[in-house]
């Protein structure tokens, strides 16, 4: 089988404009849907709403959450109605699996704050696989987990494929592959990409990202750019070539999803770009090379073996969790931030002391963004 | 994959118009409902959802 090819789609303007002759060409195979991102519009139209039953009728419509904060040490208020609004979500459209992200949320409210990860050890890996089971609970469809593009170390991203592969194995989830975090990490962290792709789990791989993203200089290490993952530009070329080498070896591959947000699709040429990008993947994904690995397709449904009890929590991972978001948000620079975490986090799993200095600037930059959510962000 | 005719042709008027919220919605909260939908007759006056820039989700954004 081939995956399908499809786009990460939404409630937007340019968006949908740059969709749109995709849609209408039917070459769209599937639809990702941030099922979680309409919470400031409560009125969504009938033809969006056809649109996603459309897709989910055939199998095609995937849904992708942003804001569960899956590795927060206390499981909120915030979070049981996420999982209540998920059961309305998946209630009203037929959903091939449910995703989340890596990481826990450093917004002292829901829908602010930007993911961190956290120390991979027993704790956050009970707590991970707690909230995945209430996840799978709810949506009763395969249920996994992409990998982050943010890392504090290269311990971190070494140590990240084995992590997630023991994160889903409760419910026997699976893994999204984006490739684009996959080139931040090996950009930061002067890695192999493919190397890197070789380190997740990749039998388990059944949906892949691509996206673009952007550079940013780095204050304290004059010379060194920080590639980050912000889904506002086109693919890098680089992109192609690790999607060509990723679906060989990915023998569980279902989806492939294009994501750009709709802010940086604003003129034609933008737009044409978009089209251009999707129907590139369409191209390589079409065209296996000579050794493509058969295409098995592991039912990755939980079971009816997941037991929920009381919810996994820990005091003294959440007050950590709440020290570093005080400290990246509020931080007037990184010598200071620096010095709060040397005071406050040394000696823990958190291992701060091995932080790479331009990842510490780039958490900062990250919290900072999104300390307010969306609603600080330029429309 | 085919989508219908009438989707794609309430898409392109939403797009073209920039009115990508319909007069007739249902709201999101309740899209397990169907035929929940806004007061019949209640004017148009959201001219687009555009979902402000960037996303916090990869971490990198």
């Amino acid at each position: 089988m081939i995956a399908f090819c499809g786009l990460s789609s939404n409630l937007d303007q340019h968006l949908l404009q740059a969709a749109l002759p995709l849609l209408q060409s039917g070459k769209v195979d599937a639809l990702e849907w941030s099922f979680d991102t309409l919470y400031n519009h409560q009125d969504i139209p009938d033809w969006f709403v056809e649109l996603l039953r459309t897709f989910g009728n055939e199998g095609r419509l995937v849904g992708h959450g942003v804001y569960y904060s899956l590795f927060s040490a206390k499981f909120t208020a915030d979070q049981k109605n996420w999982l209540t609004h998920l059961g309305r979500m998946c209630t009203a459209f037929r959903f091939d699996h449910i995703t989340e992200h890596f990481g826990f949320m450093t917004g002292r409210n829901f829908h602010e704050g930007a993911p961190l990860s956290v120390p991979f050890n027993k704790t956050t890996l009970a707590i991970g696989q707690d909230r995945l089971k209430r996840m799978s609970a709810v949506c009763q469809c395969p249920v996994g987990i992409e990998n982050l593009a943010y890392a504090y170390s290269p311990d971190d991203v070494s140590r990240h494929g084995d992590f997630l592969e023991k994160l889903v194995a409760p419910v026997n989830g699976f893994i999204i592959l984006d490739l684009h975090n996959v080139y931040c990490q090996a950009h930061n962290f002067d890695l192999d990409p493919k190397q890197l792709i070789d380190q997740f789990p990749l039998q388990l791989v059944r949906e892949i990202h691509l996206s673009g993203g952007s550079w940013e200089s780095s204050e304290i290490d004059p010379g060194r750019q920080i590639r980050r993952d912000t889904h506002d530009d086109g693919l890098p070329s680089e992109i192609f070539d690790l999607l060509s080498y990723a679906t060989e070896k990915c023998p569980s591959l279902k989806f492939i999803m294009l994501e750009q947000i709709g802010i940086s699709l604003y003129s034609e040429e933008k737009r044409f770009q978009y089209q251009k990008d999707f129907e590139h993947i369409r191209t390589i994904v079409q065209n296996p090379g000579p050794n493509p690995k058969a295409f098995v397709e592991p039912n990755f449904l939980p079971g009816n073996n997941i037991a929920l009890s009381t919810p996994v929590e820990d005091e003294a991972l959440f007050r950590q969790q709440r020290f570093l978001a005080e400290i990246l948000e509020n931080a007037g620079d990184y010598n200071d931030a620096k010095k709060l975490l040397e005071i406050k986090m040394s000696n823990t799993d958190w291992q701060v002391e091995h932080w790479q200095p331009h990842m510490l600037e780039t958490a900062i930059a990250i919290a900072q963004k999104w300390k307010q959510g969306f609603n600080a962000q330029p429309h | 994959m085919k989508i219908s005719k009438s989707i794609l042709h309430a898409m392109l008027i939403a797009v073209t118009t920039g009115a990508i919220v319909s007069c007739e919605k249902p709201r999101a909260e309740d899209v397990s409902k169907p035929g929940v939908t806004s007061p019949k007759g209640q004017s148009n006056t959201d001219q687009g959802v555009p979902l402000p820039g960037g996303c916090p989700a990869c971490g990198m954004g």
